[in-house]
């Protein structure tokens, strides 16, 4: 028998509601992700945020924050902040620095290691993070292909909240960014730690789209659509 | 700090065009709000925030100079600002921040300090502004700055006077006894800070903490609105030509004039508030009459204050004045009073008072519309003299409006009304 999702699905939630009673759902087994704990035989929330429930049993909290807690398999935005013998020690706005082996790039071997300067901006995966170590980047994906990570040249880097960056990733797009792309042409990379990259060929796009998708963050789906026409008029 | 930002800023700066879509000699939204407190004031520039707080305390004076106040300038840069501030000892920053807004007050001589003389030799005022970085957006000069003059413009300081059996004692009056006096500033010294980015001393006007990390200079111009440069501070960094400094000083005069305007708006919005509070706070029946009359007095000194007449009875003898209103009196309050301000009080205290008591006295209330229109030219005359002698001279006998005013007055009208 399916669970009856928890009528709390997509609302907001605070640390200390209990989502789900479990003594009338014997033989289920449910998957509890980040911001929920289980609480003898009810499941309580640990984090603010947005209750979320995937098929068949998964719940968990969304939260947004300007810290980033990192996770494995993660695309971040890292900048470099020092090197050493073995690793690149990158800041990507989490608790620790985050460590990149040198070799871990697409065809690297010890007589190629790439030269970063101090305040190389990275796109990188994070391949492992566990509480209390350092996380461990990488720059190729789990094939071993270099697919899009490696150095961001040129361009700017703007600050964001996490929630901000999941929401510039997901499908349907954002609708501030898709229509800045139907009329301006940048390329953009977002960082899931709440950072995010554009390039333009003229800084004048980039400064419009960065502030744009800023500001964007507090208005509503309707304020954005209307901040978003204000936008391309003045653009016109 | 990446690479990319650097030359992404400088690059942005050949086409004029600022991170924050500002154009090189723009500044941020400047917000100024005050606290509950006189003397307090928070300033927002853009991300920076910055808190200021004036007290004042009584204390010796310094043996060259007996007969004047002092002030002085505290700072504290709170962690929670900035990731490289650290608690405990201000820093370097921290002090060359609390020297130039120090500079900008003391050489320029902005806040009065001999009216801060209680007993010379012995006893002054001295006034200690406390500024606190709650937020580092870029630009903790400036912004402290503002805070500074916001915070001073609002303070006020108890009155004190010499009294005692023999006239050498000192008493400090408490607030609600006699209203606190606000410090003299002759005027505003308005700091404004330039960033020079780049190999062509590219400048701009209020760097963001983003641009102050890739500035290779900076200096800080301390202007008034009259016209007279209070001070320059530029502490290191790249070279900068006799041309662009001329420029920048021209430009932030410029600047200082809006920042004052602004800062004088903010601060008088909030004084009207906070006489406007003094009203509201006022029950006739249940308050000494002299609580009655300082308040009457207040409010009615602030209105023609702000009519701007208080000027014209600062020669008048007081008893002419009330002899020739007595003569010239007729009736209604409207018919002879050019000041309708007061008037307009006139009409809320009765409107206050008629709501709060009950409904015999409202008779009293009619007649006393008369001896609080006599009491208008009185009150119009400098507000300390005036306060020191009304409060001076009234009874305590009943708790009504009619006796805000002198005895003598109220047999003279009730012999004009009959």
């Amino acid at each position: 028998m399916e669970a009856k999702p928890s009528n709390l699905v997509d609302q907001l939630v605070v640390p200390g509601d209990v989502i789900l009673d479990l003594s009338n759902m014997a033989n289920q087994t449910l998957k509890l992700g980040g911001g929920l704990r289980q609480d003898g035989d009810s499941i309580c929330v640990m984090k603010a945020g947005k209750l979320r429930f995937m098929k068949p049993n998964k719940y968990w909290v969304e939260s947004s924050q300007k810290r980033y807690v990192p996770s494995a398999g993660d695309n971040v935005l890292g900048v470099v902040v020092d090197t050493k013998p073995e690793n690149f020690l990158v800041d990507i706005k989490g608790p620790a620095l985050a460590f990149l082996p040198v070799l871990s790039f697409e065809g690297g071997t010890r007589r190629n290691i790439p030269k970063f300067e101090v305040g190389t901006l990275l796109y990188v995966r994070v391949v492992s993070a566990n509480t209390g170590m350092n996380p461990e980047l990488s720059c190729m994906d789990a094939n071993g292909k270099a697919a899009e990570y490696g150095v961001l040249k040129e361009g700017y880097m703007f600050e964001s909240s996490t929630g901000l960056a999941r929401a510039l990733l997901s499908s349907p797009p954002h609708p501030v960014l898709e229509g800045l792309g139907k009329k301006l042409s940048f390329e953009i990379a977002v960082g899931i730690n709440g950072r995010f990259w554009v390039n333009a060929s003229q800084s004048s796009t980039v400064i419009l789209v960065g502030n744009a998708i800023q500001k964007s963050e507090s208005l509503s789906l309707v304020q954005q659509k209307i901040y978003l026409e204000k936008l391309l008029k003045s653009i016109q | 700090m990446t690479v990319n930002e650097k030359k992404f800023i400088e690059s942005a700066l050949l086409s004029d065009i600022r991170v924050d879509g500002r154009r090189p000699f723009d500044y941020r939204n400047l917000t100024i709000r005050f606290g509950s407190e006189d003397g307090s004031a928070e300033v927002q520039l853009g991300q920076t925030q910055v808190i200021g707080f004036v007290t004042g305390q009584l204390s010796q004076p310094y043996r060259d100079r007996p007969n004047e106040g002092s002030f002085a300038i505290y700072t504290e840069f709170s962690p929670m600002a900035d990731p490289s501030f650290e608690p405990g000892r201000p820093g370097e920053t921290a002090i060359e921040l609390g020297r130039i807004v120090d500079r900008g007050l003391r050489e320029s001589r902005a806040v009065d300090t001999e009216s801060l003389c209680v007993i010379a030799g012995k006893l002054v005022w001295s006034i200690r502004i406390d500024l606190h970085i709650i937020d580092n957006g870029g630009n903790l000069v400036d912004a402290a700055n503002i805070a500074a003059l916001a915070a001073l413009s609002t303070f006020r300081r108890p009155e004190c006077t010499l009294g005692g059996e023999d006239g050498q004692e000192l008493i400090v009056h408490p607030p609600d006894e006699r209203e606190p006096l606000s410090l003299i500033l002759h005027h505003f010294p308005v700091a404004v800070t330039f960033g020079f980015i780049g190999k062509e001393n590219t400048v701009v006007i209020d760097p963001t903490h983003y641009e102050e990390a890739v500035m290779g200079g900076s200096m800080t111009a301390t202007l008034n609105t009259n016209g007279d440069v209070c001070a320059i501070q530029k502490a290191g960094g790249d070279a900068v030509s006799q041309t662009v400094i001329m420029q920048c000083l021209r430009i932030a005069s410029v600047k200082a004039g809006d920042i004052t305007s602004k800062i004088k708006d903010a601060v008088e919005s909030y004084n009207t508030q906070r006489s406007l509070r003094k009203i509201k706070r006022h029950n006739p029946d249940q308050q000494g009459s002299s609580d009655v009359a300082k308040r009457h007095m207040e409010r009615l000194t602030v209105g023609s204050d702000q009519s701007g007449i208080a000027s014209q009875f600062n020669e008048h003898d007081k008893t002419n004045k009330r002899n020739s209103t007595l003569k010239g009196f007729s009736g209604g309050p409207a018919s002879w009073d050019p000041y309708s301000k007061g008037v307009d009080g006139d009409a809320l205290r009765t409107s206050l008072a008629s709501r709060v008591a009950p409904v015999d006295k409202q008779k009293e209330e009619s007649s006393q519309v008369n001896p609080e229109t006599k009491s208008n030219p009185k009150s119009s005359e400098t507000n300390s003299i005036a306060l020191t002698h009304e409060v001076g001279l009234e009874r305590k006998q009943s708790k009504s409006l009619k006796d805000a005013v002198k005895p003598k007055h109220k047999r003279r009208n009730k012999s004009n009304a009959s």
